[in-house]
């Protein structure tokens, strides 16, 4: 089981890195929105009780390093939807009924994309922790920090292919996938991924509060901010790795569902 | 004057591809002239110079007195074409894409309906023609496309493999419609991979091989260069293959058989049958199995200018 | 039936008819959104997806100096929306040339004895007119929302900037379809007009950008289109936020369209 998803992980990392243009729309997107919204409300660190929910004391971080969460968690959203149009693009080519025939668990079939999420998702990550060397002051909490902020973004990138890939196997094509890319986008602005929980207007406030991405992005940000001894880090854990379950789980489901119906 | 004419037409693309390397062809006022050639052999770079979609990089073109590179919006005015790929709006109708070429043809909108019906009869889709051409069949499009192509009634009409992947009624529509226009005096300038549609339709076929014309003529004056026609004959089992040579000496000279063949036998005169085989093998006491005639074709006329078969080629037979 | 070349010859004799072209070119592209069911919900769900989570998540940042006590942030992204609409509107329809490059269907226009730019003008023309179905919807949302009614001329001087920011999105869609000759390019052309308008004021004044971005929107011609259509959402309409809008647009639309009328004659080369 782990050798075969390890192979299947390896080829679907091959494939995606052979076609740059992939990757460039994951990074690319995001990074503009960072560009802009820095650009435009740096002076939002100003509003009162902006960094009460982080802990932080002065001298504070800047906006840039504020938003580079968001920034990440947009691109580990995004992608998941793109994990889910891949896979989604297999089944329409009949390539994924080979894996299916081939002498393999079946689960296999869906760790081994989940785990090549994972690593790409270590490559977004490293992109959004240059522009912070660049831009900014990079990780306020060092090694241990970039350790932290790896690992829940590699295991939520896990958790959002893992939506993508289940998507993927009721829908069984990949423009279906694609409409949800809108979505992407409710989910990102009804969380505190963009801003500080407390200040976000009502209804978004309510909602945030039960969107897992808020703990995902706040458990990104606690340690560029320099936060990381707030319960911020382990919320963000615990969402990452609940998504991540959950919808592996889901996706195995999903993938035995399809192969029964056939 | 020529209806279309080209001296030393060339084109070269980036890289140095030389795709069409000068290319002499002349075509009269209503004629059709059948453009042979196999893929990648400069056929449809040739065609999209001609009705200026391409700019020839090196010699001159004249279409309907017109020069394709300097007076290409006047050539445009003249000319019909259709295009290899029958490309037409799946959300529209037939009658509504009519209207629109008619419309980019400089026609008036109630001019436009006026001929979009009677093209539709023309072509036997004025029963689908307020139907979506999405839902049309392959025959149906290609006929839209050439109602499409007549729409202002050009002089000049380019016609690029009308009917590749059409099934036999459909294809013996268009030719049927391509034979019209040859009676109304419309030049057609026809590119086909259809062997027998060259011989039947064209007046004059010109072969393109690596960009060059390697052969222009009629299509029996070219078979008649490449040779005689042949006998071939399959022997009922018992009679010799050496003795029916010997019967059939008079007609001409033995030469190899082909597959599935005892004997074969190039006459020496045209004018000899079957029937003068038969009756000499009769004579010499040998049963015949199976006898055939066969007089050259275009494809032996290509194997013979360029040393191989006119590869991607095909009969009508073939596909049936 | 006319005996050939009469007809020609007649048209020939005579300036070609193209008047009917352009709205016969804009007709034709409408159908997409009048026979493919749910074909115009992508173009209105996206910039207003767009505006609703942006006043969701920053909408108290209206309480920083340089805002003027302007008390709904919706009014102040609202006009973002509507361009962003227009963005995305114009690529659509680069898309859909690229779409008909791919199949043939260019060459048919291409084949026609109609002028370049008359044939360019057809394509913009039917991006103008779909923009202003997002941006209808957008307003009635923002309506809903509590944004304040900008006024009749207001309202007019928006449909019209709106117009020539989706036509000009259409023509730099149309200069990248022509570039490449794929569908594969959307992306490009996506990218460029979103690029376009967030790189202005589009979250806050000018006042509080940073200088990086101050620096940019100041030589940005969507930023002054945007001005202009912003203005009366969030305060009144004035001449003197209306003419640069007006000349910037059309400034930029007309920069465009010779590209991509360039790029046409560059199809025979």
């Amino acid at each position: 089981m782990i050798s075969a998803s390890v192979a299947l992980a390896r080829r679907a990392l091959r494939v995606t890195l052979r076609r740059p243009q992939f990757l460039a729309p994951l990074l690319i997107f995001p990074t503009l929105l960072l560009a802009v919204n820095t650009g435009g409300l740096s002076q939002a660190t100003s509003l009162p009780g902006f960094w009460e929910q982080y802990g932080v004391t002065a001298p504070y971080p800047s906006f840039f390093e504020f938003q580079l969460a968001a920034a990440m968690s947009q691109s580990l959203l995004l992608g998941g939807v793109a994990t889910g149009i891949a896979v989604a693009l297999e089944l329409e080519m009949g390539f994924f009924d080979r894996l299916v025939a081939a002498p393999i668990p079946r689960a296999s079939i869906v760790l081994g994309r989940l785990l090549a999420a994972g690593a790409i998702a270590l490559v977004q990550l490293s992109w959004f922790v240059a522009l912070s060397l660049i831009f900014g002051s990079g990780i306020a909490d060092g090694i241990p920090g970039l350790i932290e902020v790896y690992l829940i973004g590699a295991i939520a990138g896990i958790g959002f292919a893992g939506i993508g890939v289940t998507l993927a196997l009721r829908a069984g094509n990949a423009s279906t996938v694609q409409g949800i890319f809108p979505l992407v986008f409710v989910v990102l602005f009804l969380s505190s991924a963009f801003f500080p929980p407390n200040l976000l207007t009502s209804p978004a406030d309510v909602i945030a509060k039960w969107n897992p991405l808020s703990y995902i992005a706040n458990g990104l940000r606690a340690p560029i901010i320099g936060a990381s001894g707030t319960s911020n880090v382990l919320e963000g854990f615990a969402a990452a790795i609940g998504l991540a379950l959950f919808f592996g789980l889901l996706a195995t489901w999903s993938l035995r569902g399809r192969l029964q119906s056939k | 004057m020529a209806a279309i004419k080209a001296s030393g037409l060339e084109r070269t693309f980036k890289g140095g591809i030389k795709a069409v390397r000068g290319i002499d062809i002349e075509v009269a006022e209503g004629e059709i002239y059948g453009f042979l050639g196999p893929n990648g052999a400069g056929k449809t770079t040739t065609v999209r110079m001609l009705v200026t979609l391409l700019k020839p990089t090196g010699g001159t073109a004249v279409v309907a007195g017109f020069d394709v590179a300097r007076e290409a919006a006047q050539v445009r005015r003249r000319i019909g074409v259709a295009l290899q790929e029958a490309a037409l709006d799946p959300l529209m109708t037939g009658r509504e894409l009519i209207i629109l070429q008619a419309t980019l043809q400089g026609m008036s909108k109630a001019e436009g309906r006026e001929r979009s019906a009677e093209l539709l009869e023309r072509v036997g889709l004025i029963n689908a023609s307020d139907r979506r051409v999405g839902g049309y069949s392959g025959g149906m499009k290609r006929r839209l496309d050439l109602a499409m192509a007549l729409v202002h009634s050009p002089s000049v009409l380019f016609l690029d493999e009308p009917t590749t992947g059409l099934d036999p009624t459909s294809r013996f529509a268009i030719w049927d419609e391509v034979d019209r226009l040859r009676r109304e005096g419309t030049t057609v300038f026809l590119t086909t991979q259809y062997l027998e549609e060259a011989d039947q339709m064209a007046d004059r076929v010109g072969i393109i091989a690596d960009g060059l014309i390697v052969a222009e003529g009629t299509p029996e004056a070219l078979k008649a260069e490449s040779g005689a026609p042949h006998i071939e004959v399959v022997l009922d089992q018992g009679s010799s293959a050496e003795a029916a040579e010997r019967s059939l000496a008079p007609l001409g000279e033995p030469i190899p058989a082909g597959e599935g063949h005892d004997v074969a036998i190039r006459l020496s005169d045209s004018s000899t049958g079957v029937a003068d085989a038969v009756r000499l093998l009769d004579e010499s006491g040998l049963s015949v199995a199976e006898i055939e005639l066969v007089r050259p074709s275009l494809d032996d006329v290509f194997m013979e200018k360029t040393g191989r078969r006119l590869e991607g080629a095909a009969t009508v037979a073939d596909e049936q | 039936m006319e005996p050939p070349g009469k007809v020609a010859e007649q048209v020939s004799n005579e300036r070609i008819n193209d008047r009917g072209v352009v709205p016969a070119l804009a007709r034709r592209a409408l159908n997409e959104l009048l026979r493919v069911p749910g074909a115009g919900v992508p173009g209105i769900l996206a910039p207003t997806i767009f505006m609703l989570g942006l006043s969701a998540v920053f909408g108290n940042v209206t309480a920083l100096p340089g805002f003027d006590g302007l008390d709904k942030y919706m009014a102040f992204v609202l006009p973002v929306g509507l361009l962003q609409g227009a963005g995305f509107t114009g690529a659509a329809t680069g898309v859909n040339m690229a779409r008909d490059i791919e199949q043939g269907w260019f060459d048919r226009l291409l084949l026609a004895p109609v002028r370049r730019p008359v044939l360019l003008a057809g394509i913009v023309a039917s991006a103008a007119l779909r923009t202003l179905i997002p941006a209808t919807a957008l307003i009635c949302v923002g309506l809903l929302f509590g944004v304040k009614f900008p006024g009749f001329l207001d309202l007019l001087i928006v449909a019209l900037l709106v117009m020539i920011v989706a036509s000009a999105s259409a023509c730099w869609g149309a200069i990248i379809a022509l570039r490449f000759r794929t569908q594969q390019a959307a992306p490009l052309m996506q990218i460029g007009s979103f690029m376009a308008v967030l790189f202005t004021a589009a979250y806050a004044p000018m006042a509080l950008l940073q200088p990086w971005l101050k620096a940019i929107a100041t030589v940005n011609p969507v930023n002054y289109v945007l001005t202009g259509v912003r203005q009366g959402f969030i305060g009144s309409v004035s001449w003197a936020d209306t003419w640069p809008a007006f000349v910037a647009g059309a400034g930029l639309l007309a920069l465009l369209a010779t590209f991509a009328i360039r790029g046409m004659s560059r199809t025979t080369d």
